[in-house]
């Protein structure tokens, strides 16, 4: 009797019903504009209240995921997936509404979560192993698989200091896919890594959910999520905007990354004087067609819509263009090309075209446009949502930049491959 | 999704093995660089010893017999105690990355620092205890029973501090730099360096003697240090200027029971004061 309770204590039975039921689930962020962070600010200010904006990163979302099933989650930045995802992951609790797991989770929201760079790949293996909630047994059972699956053999008694960034990645990633739970929880950890382990990983999801395991899987990636699941949902400031069979979700989504429509009212606060607006702003190709996923060293143009709100003489559009962990590759302003926009009077409108070929490899990069007067210091609109798009992964190199390189043997004896 | 006290006690038991990785982590981070290991981490209370032990034993002499061993039967627990908490200030805003990105029973950061100190003062202990036996005889080995049982107390009693301290610090950012001054003054209020019985013989002279017994005397640490320094040592029954003690001893259930509720109440309230913040700490770090 003891015994029995000792074990539903160690791994409960997986219950009947549905494996994830979120019922008007609100989650809030508080966004302090000041907050005595101290005790000596307490003490000295005892008055002095925190100011606060409340923010719903998710809201009112309610779905149902049964047992098997595969769910894929996709929206701009800021759509609230990861919040969601978190919230599942009991990282963040339910600040409103109910969320429902039934069976044992995992959750895959970083790898190496723990890594400790002065123990051994051998250590850290039960410590990332313990982390992701396995016992000793466990680990003890596939590690010889998870240092094959790594290929890091030959170094698991060294410290992971010495480890190279691709070794350290396959090892937290090896540990995370021979996690084995009812449920599994990932958030973009495949988007790491050369083309040849992405392709290794998401077999690895695949089989798992052949084995009528549930995965929920939030992504940038659409062939992943394709390739994946059966039904996905689309987040949108927060909402769940669609539920359904992944191919027409996936579309959807398309149209709302492409372009970013002025949907913002004039209640809500956007950076700049306001005198010029952007109204739209659309990534198009060659052919004038709306994209979000090409090919390496593809001509792009980023077309602005721009409305005067005032009379102004001369402004310039221009546009940031950043990876997607936000690092600054480019910035182009017209007028930095020696071209003024305007005059316009109230209400008149302008279309801007800022061509550009992007020498960008497999990634995902984000597009920032803004008006600003000709001299860059009076910022007159900058757009609250950037443009996404995905550069897809180019054969025959790796990096950040396309060079387009060309190789040769110009001595000596080669062989052609492949 | 709010879980109730009894599923959390059940995540805190499926945790563990995390919680023995994370000691393991501790203890071998801190041993991995030094070819001297734990010697390192017994220098400290042996340079306290000489030192307090110089002052307080030859210069300011107080009347305690065998100085050094009263002395560090009563510091190795209280260092135990102070290294626990300090450590533990951290255990939640110095873990930010991976409290953002997973789950797991947050109060598992700050029992770890604890479990983790347990080690090193047990090692420190038994790496003592031949000058205790030299210095206060085999009923040392006798009383061994009620040390164990000294160290558990006094490990839950930290176990409920560490707790409260760790997440108080997510709040107060600057709880970290006054936790060192707390335990400047809370050191100086234990009768470490001095019996309690000095301050017992001073009541009848002065209103400061009288309100410092109260204060010292209400300090949960000196039932701790005594409850300690008993079976280590023995008690201290210095008469004006004639130093004596006894040997090692049991303690009396007053300070058993005493010592017993304030380690068990200290913890719940430290635990439940800790699941009351938990929830949002993936918000505030």
């Amino acid at each position: 009797m003891v015994l029995d309770q000792l074990r539903g204590l160690v791994r409960p039975a997986r219950e009947r019903g549905p494996a994830i039921v979120v019922d008007q689930l609100t989650e809030t962020f508080r966004l302090y504009h000041e907050r005595p962070r101290s005790l000596k600010e307490r003490l000295t200010k005892p008055l002095q209240r925190a100011r606060y904006t409340d923010f719903n990163a998710l809201e009112d979302v309610s779905f149902r995921v049964e047992h098997g099933e595969s769910v894929g989650v996709i929206g701009h930045n800021g759509s609230g997936k990861s919040t969601l995802l978190k919230v599942l992951a009991r990282i963040l609790p339910a600040d409103d509404g109910r969320v429902d797991i039934n069976g044992r989770v995992a959750s895959l929201l970083e790898l190496g979560a723990g890594f400790h760079g002065d123990l051994t790949g051998r250590e850290n293996v039960y410590l990332n192993g313990a982390i992701l909630g396995l016992t000793r047994e466990e680990v003890d059972a596939q590690f010889d698989a998870i240092v094959d699956f790594a290929g890091v053999r030959d170094f698991i008694d060294q410290p992971v200091r010495n480890y190279s960034s691709g070794m350290y990645v396959r090892l937290g990633f090896a540990i995370a896919v021979h996690v084995d739970p009812d449920i599994l929880l990932v958030d973009e950890v495949l988007s790491v890594g050369d083309a040849f382990f992405q392709g290794k990983s998401l077999e690895r999801m695949a089989a798992f959910r052949d084995r009528g395991r549930t995965v929920f899987f939030v992504s940038h990636d659409l062939d992943a999520i394709d390739h994946l699941c059966d039904r996905v949902l689309v987040l949108e400031h927060g909402k769940l905007a669609y539920d359904g069979p992944t191919r027409e979700g996936v579309q959807l989504y398309a149209q709302l990354m492409g372009t970013v429509r002025d949907e913002v009212g004039p209640d809500v606060a956007r950076i700049g004087s306001g005198d010029v607006r952007i109204v739209e702003a659309h990534l198009l190709d060659r052919d004038g067609a709306v994209v979000r996923r090409v090919a390496p060293s593809t001509t792009l143009t980023l077309q602005l819509r721009l409305r005067a709100e005032r009379p102004v003489d001369e402004c310039s559009a221009g546009a940031t263009f950043e990876t997607g962990d936000g690092r600054r590759l480019y910035e182009v302003h017209t007028t930095w090309q020696g071209l003024g926009i305007g005059p316009l009077e109230p209400g008149g409108a302008a279309t801007v075209e800022i061509r550009f070929t992007a020498h960008l490899l497999a990634g995902h990069y984000r597009i920032g446009p803004s008006v600003t007067d000709p001299s860059g210091r009076i910022v007159h609109d900058v757009l609250p949502e950037t443009i996404a798009f995905e550069v897809a992964p180019a054969p025959g190199g790796s990096g950040l930049v396309d060079l387009v390189a060309a190789t040769a043997v110009v001595e000596g004896p080669s062989a052609r491959r492949g | 999704m709010r879980a109730s006290l009894d599923e959390k006690l059940r995540d805190l038991w499926r945790a563990r093995e995390l919680l023995r990785q994370l000691v393991a982590k501790e203890l071998k981070v801190r041993y991995k660089h030094s070819a001297l290991g734990f010697l390192w981490s017994l220098i400290t209370p042996i340079l306290m010893t000489v030192v307090f032990t110089v002052v307080f034993g030859f210069l300011i002499k107080i009347q305690v017999v065998d100085f050094a061993a009263f002395f560090v039967a009563g510091y190795l627990v209280w260092s135990f105690f102070q290294n626990s908490v300090q450590s533990s200030v951290q255990a939640i805003t110095g873990n930010g990355a991976l409290i953002r990105k997973v789950y797991f029973p947050r109060e598992v950061l700050p029992l770890s620092n604890v479990l983790a100190q347990a080690v090193h003062f047990l090692l420190a202990l038994a790496a003592i205890s031949p000058y205790l036996l030299w210095t206060r005889g085999r009923g040392v080995l006798a009383h061994l029973p009620a040390v164990v049982l000294g160290i558990l107390l006094i490990a839950v009693f930290a176990g409920g501090l560490a707790m409260i301290f760790a997440a108080a610090n997510v709040s107060f950012r600057d709880l970290q730099e006054l936790v060192v001054v707390i335990f400047l003054v809370w050191f100086y209020l234990t009768p470490i360096i001095y019996p309690l019985q000095l301050v017992t013989n001073e009541v009848q002279r002065s209103a400061v003697a009288r309100a410092a017994y109260q204060v010292i005397r209400a300090n949960p640490m000196t039932w701790f240090v005594e409850l300690f320094r008993y079976p280590l040592y023995g008690i201290v029954q210095t008469m004006g200027d004639e130093a004596r003690s006894t040997p090692p001893a049991w303690p009396g259930p007053e300070l058993l029971v005493g010592a017993t509720a304030v380690a068990l109440v200290t913890f719940a309230v430290g635990y439940l004061v800790f699941q009351r913040n938990a929830v949002t700490f993936a918000k505030e770090v």
